[in-house]
């Protein structure tokens, strides 16, 4: 068995909550917001992940502890051996050449004023990787290759608004392939594009990761777009993954009451496929007041004495496949 | 390695200079730039262009004193017998070294202050920007002549106080430019990356705050000037120089008024006049060129939103009974203004909406389902107009009716739930008192109990319950906003709904909630609803009829079963494939190359064909007309013309 590439372990991440005129009165200090509640996980080389949950679920931040960009409060993220939260200086500056982000938005995260070109050798330059004009061309013409972007000559001196939203995303992803980084964290990054663009940009991730050996985390709140893309699943809910698996295993049979909900509301573009979706009531609770026990309980459709008082781990519930619910408890079936 | 998916390159260059040319496009300020230039002309090559030297020591004959002009001296003379035209031309030497000079000293700090304050904020950004508001209000001419006047007047006294004082509006430029930028996803992005602050502030924050500076220099540099006159005038310019303000101050102080002469008089002020004058115009045009935000709405319209071809709109209304559709929308064409002449958002746009009907209006961006339905509301945004076309509601042409008409009809028969649900509401009145509010605006003679009573039934209906009726908006989460949206756009009992992409930035939870109240209103209160989004996944859970739009135009039309279980437009079929579909995860996806066409930049014949798999040469010049398709609706592709030689 190979060693994974990465290894999440217990992450737990606190943000100081904001004291309320009544907390103050009452000396009361600020209740802090749990936005990560112990997830682990790990990811081979060449395995696309998707991080799948609501606003609230602790998904993004989750990605920003992946790429160092906070500090996390217990808890490590280790990466071909090294503790991420650990590095400082200039281990940080090699755990950024390995690790690279994309970013929700094509039309926001290009400055307008650069071309093509000077996007993608941005981080070149940061890192100093090569003091060579022509290497740096190079592996520039490398990367928008690599992205999909042909004839590179047609794109270097191009700036942002010249393109068209999918070939923004292309250049973000070339950007982020310059310093052939072992990781990628995706977050969102097909949410803002047209439909008939989506698949494109889903299938390049994918090849950079079947074919470059890229380890890719997908941050979604779309179960629909990752349904073809991701080898695994992670389901998360109020900072905990609350189920784990490979990803046909997941979406044909969720064995965790709030992946079977949000699965069944998800919209399938056949009008002949009527579900009965199980529309749950209220909105994912404020991060700073988790319900006791099973965090899903209070709004769970099938929860029983147990669960207010049980916090349940991950249940082993098939071959590689995992649930936190407490009916699956001792590996019975639910 | 190789990846095969590839993109479609880019259109055919367009050079990248739009502030160069939005700045010629600038008359004013191009006259402007010539006005300064010859100012400049003129500073430089005073020795040759000057008849006389004015600093030259001259025994004064007091015949020579205000001679007025004459063929030795074209402006005259002036008090102590010297070339008026001589000392005008030397004077603008004074007047732009000042200007020039004491301008970079207030960039400089100006800059420095900006970026600082923007870039670190924190308490040094306060501090910073405290002083500068402590500076900006305190007179600057006051404080100028006191330190000139204490310092003692000499040319780099003048250069330093002008500089030390003119710096404000740049900081504030500047710190404005600095934070927008700082917080941009892209500079996200570099630091992400790794990039140090050294790396941003070079790469991305100079870049765009330096051509405002440039813009805001040129404004700099003319109240430079003026102030400069201003002080000589006053006497406290150096005495060593000949500046404009100098020869102005000696010719009031010496007699010139009751000499009557003029020429002594008017050409310094004329040249204060020309220079200040062209820096400020060059400098108004460049801020319009270089600073996006202050860029007007050259696309106001001149005239109401509707300028129809009178003849060529059916006047006659269509039959109204039980049966007929309560909404008829036929070739509606709304075109937008725009600089290279006017763009064509929605062409020829038609459909119907049954009572009790919900009605799908499916595209990508561009594909003007969202222009369609701001036409048919009459919502269209400055510069957009119906052009052509008519809207029958329930036998009324909604194109005609005039504001009054309007306003009455539009939340009482056709109501509207929009995108971004947050900034619809009043943030400082109760959710309660707004919907209320809209009840008795449209029934007066409802009193405020009853409207009260009936705002807290709606909010019980749309699943929020009466009693957060008096909460303010700010205490609902994103999916409680949307519902009480809808509640509101329910107040006065319309007959139609349309809802602009009413679940886009909700989470897929939400949104099923949403999508499943919407669809028990048109159930319960047999409502039609005009559902427009770009998510075919929803349109297929809760419309009964579709319509999807492509580059401006209806590509297809069906119910919704026969639509999805049959595609007869290339795009409708494509855009299924490249749908995901979770009950079908093995499915690959599969995309459309190329992107949605560009307004400015529309295909000539079908606007499908560049990106169609089954085009061939008759789509690339024919535009195709509606056909009827084998599945019982319609589509706008040549493949179902009957005549058509040319089949798959």
């Amino acid at each position: 068995m190979m060693d994974p590439l990465l290894r999440v372990e217990n992450l737990v991440k606190e943000f100081p909550g904001r004291r309320s005129f009544v907390d103050w009165v009452r000396r009361r200090p600020a209740r802090p917001v749990r936005a990560l509640d112990g997830v682990s996980f790990e990811l081979r080389a060449g395995e696309v992940l998707a991080l799948v949950g609501e606003s609230g679920s602790g998904k993004t931040t989750t990605g920003n502890l992946l790429m160092g960009l906070l500090p996390a409060s217990e808890g490590r993220v280790v990466l071909a051996g090294d503790d991420v939260g650990r590095l400082s200086g200039r281990g940080l500056q090699r755990l950024r050449r390995r690790t690279q982000m994309i970013f929700q938005d094509p039309y926001e995260s290009l400055n307008p004023r650069m071309t093509v070109a000077d996007i993608v050798a941005e981080p070149l330059r940061v890192h100093r990787v090569t003091a060579s004009a022509d290497e740096l061309r190079a592996r520039v013409e490398r990367a928008l290759t690599s992205a999909g972007l042909t004839p590179v000559a047609a794109y270097l001196r191009r700036h942002p608004f010249e393109l068209s939203g999918g070939q923004r995303q292309r250049v973000v992803i070339a950007a982020a392939l310059a310093l052939e980084p072992s990781l990628i964290v995706a977050d969102e990054p097909v949410s803002m594009l047209d439909v008939s663009i989506r698949a494109e940009i889903l299938n390049l991730l994918s090849a950079l990761a079947r074919d470059q050996g890229i380890a890719v985390v997908m941050i979604t709140h779309d179960l629909s777009t990752v349904a073809a893309y991701a080898d695994r699943i992670a389901v998360m809910y109020l900072g905990r993954i609350v189920e784990h698996g490979p990803t046909r295993a997941v979406l044909a049979h969720p064995r965790h009451p709030y992946a079977q909900a949000l699965l069944s509301v998800v919209p399938v573009p056949d009008p002949t496929t009527r579900r009965r979706p199980v529309i749950l009531r209220g909105e994912t609770p404020d991060p700073s007041r988790i319900p006791s026990g099973c965090r899903f309980h209070p709004r769970c459709p099938v929860a029983f004495d147990r669960c207010p008082m049980v916090d349940p781990p991950l249940f082993e519930v098939g071959p590689d496949h995992e649930a936190a619910c407490l009916l699956h408890e001792a590996g019975g079936s639910g | 390695m190789s990846v095969l998916i590839e993109a479609t390159a880019p259109p055919a260059a367009e050079p990248a200079r739009r502030p160069w040319r939005s700045f010629l496009r600038h008359r004013m300020g191009v006259v402007g730039a010539a006005m300064l230039l010859i100012a400049l002309v003129v500073a430089v090559a005073a020795p040759l262009l000057a008849p006389y030297d004015p600093y030259a020591t001259v025994r004064v004959n007091i015949l020579d004193i205000y001679q007025a002009p004459s063929g030795a001296h074209l402006l005259g003379t002036d008090d102590g017998g010297k070339d008026v035209l001589s000392s005008l031309i030397y004077g603008a030497r004074v007047s732009l070294i000042v200007g020039f000079a004491a301008a970079a000293i207030a960039l400089v700090i100006g800059g420095l202050v900006g970026i600082v304050a923007g870039y670190r904020g924190g308490w040094i950004g306060s501090l910073l920007m405290r002083i500068t508001d402590f500076f900006l209000v305190i007179p600057d001419l006051a404080l100028q002549i006191v330190l000139v006047a204490i310092i003692g007047p000499s040319l780099g006294t003048i250069i330093l106080v002008i500089g030390a004082l003119g710096w404000t509006t740049t900081a504030r430029l500047v710190r404005s430019q600095t934070l927008t930028v700082r917080e941009r996803k892209y500079v996200m992005r570099a630091r992400a990356i790794g990039a140090g602050d050294a790396h941003i502030l070079r790469r991305h924050i100079m870049p765009a705050v330096l051509p405002l500076m440039l813009a805001n220099m040129v404004l700099v540099i003319s109240l430079a000037i003026l102030s400069e006159s201003t002080l000589a005038f006053l006497g406290l310019g150096d005495p060593t120089v000949i500046s404009w303000g100098q020869m102005l101050n000696f010719a009031f102080g010496r007699g010139a008024v009751s000499a009557g002469a003029w020429w002594a008089l008017l050409p310094p002020g004329f040249a204060i006049v020309w220079v200040v004058l062209g820096t400020t115009l060059l400098g108004t045009a460049l801020e319009d060129a270089l600073n996006p935000r202050l860029k007007r709405h050259h696309l106001e319209a001149p005239g109401g939103d509707v300028a129809r071809d009178r003849e060529a709109t059916p006047l006659l209304p269509p039959a109204t009974d039980a049966a007929s559709p309560i909404l008829r929308v036929s070739d509606l064409t709304v075109e937008f203004d725009s600089p290279g002449g006017p763009l064509r958002a929605v062409d020829h746009v038609s459909f119907d909406l049954r009572r009790g009907e919900t009605l799908g209006l499916v595209g990508e961006s561009g594909s003007g389902k969202t222009t369609t339905v701001l036409g048919i509301l009459r919502l269209l945004p400055p510069g957009g107009r119906v052009v052509g076309g008519s809207v029958w509601f329930d036998g009324e042409d909604l194109l005609s009716l005039d504001g009054r008409a309007l306003r009455s009809f539009r939340w009482t028969r056709l109501s509207l739930v929009f995108q971004g649900a947050m900034n619809a509401m009043n943030p400082v009145r109760t959710i309660g008192d707004q919907i209320a509010e809209a009840i008795r605006l449209h029934a007066p003679e409802t009193s405020k109990q009853q409207a009260a009573g009936r705002a807290g039934d709606l909010l019980e209906r749309v699943g929020i319950g009466r009693r957060r009726a008096g909460e303010y908006p700010h205490t609902y989460s994103g999916g409680m906003r949307q519902r009480a949206m809808i509640a509101l756009a329910l107040a006065c009992d319309p007959d139609v709904i349309v809802a602009d992409e009413p679940t886009t930035a909700l989470d897929v939870m939400i949104q099923a909630q949403i999508l499943d109240l919407l669809g028990g209103i048109a159930r319960d209160f047999g409502m039609g609803i005009i559902l427009v989004t770009h998510d075919l996944g929803v349109v297929a859970q809760v419309c009964d009829r579709i319509v999807v739009m492509y580059g401006g135009e209806v590509a297809e039309e069906n119910g919704a079963a026969a639509l999805f279980a049959s595609p007869q437009h290339p795009y409708t079929q494509q855009l299924l494939l490249s749908f995901p579909d979770v009950a079908h995860p093995d499915r690959a996806l599969r995309g459309i190359p190329g992107s949605p066409p560009r307004l400015d930049a529309m295909p000539p014949g079908c606007r499908f064909a560049p990106r169609c798999p089954h085009a061939f040469d008759r789509c690339a010049v024919e535009r195709p007309p509606a056909y009827a398709t084998p599945a019982g609706g319609r589509a706008a592709c040549f493949l179902l013309d009957p005549a058509e030689e040319h089949r798959p």
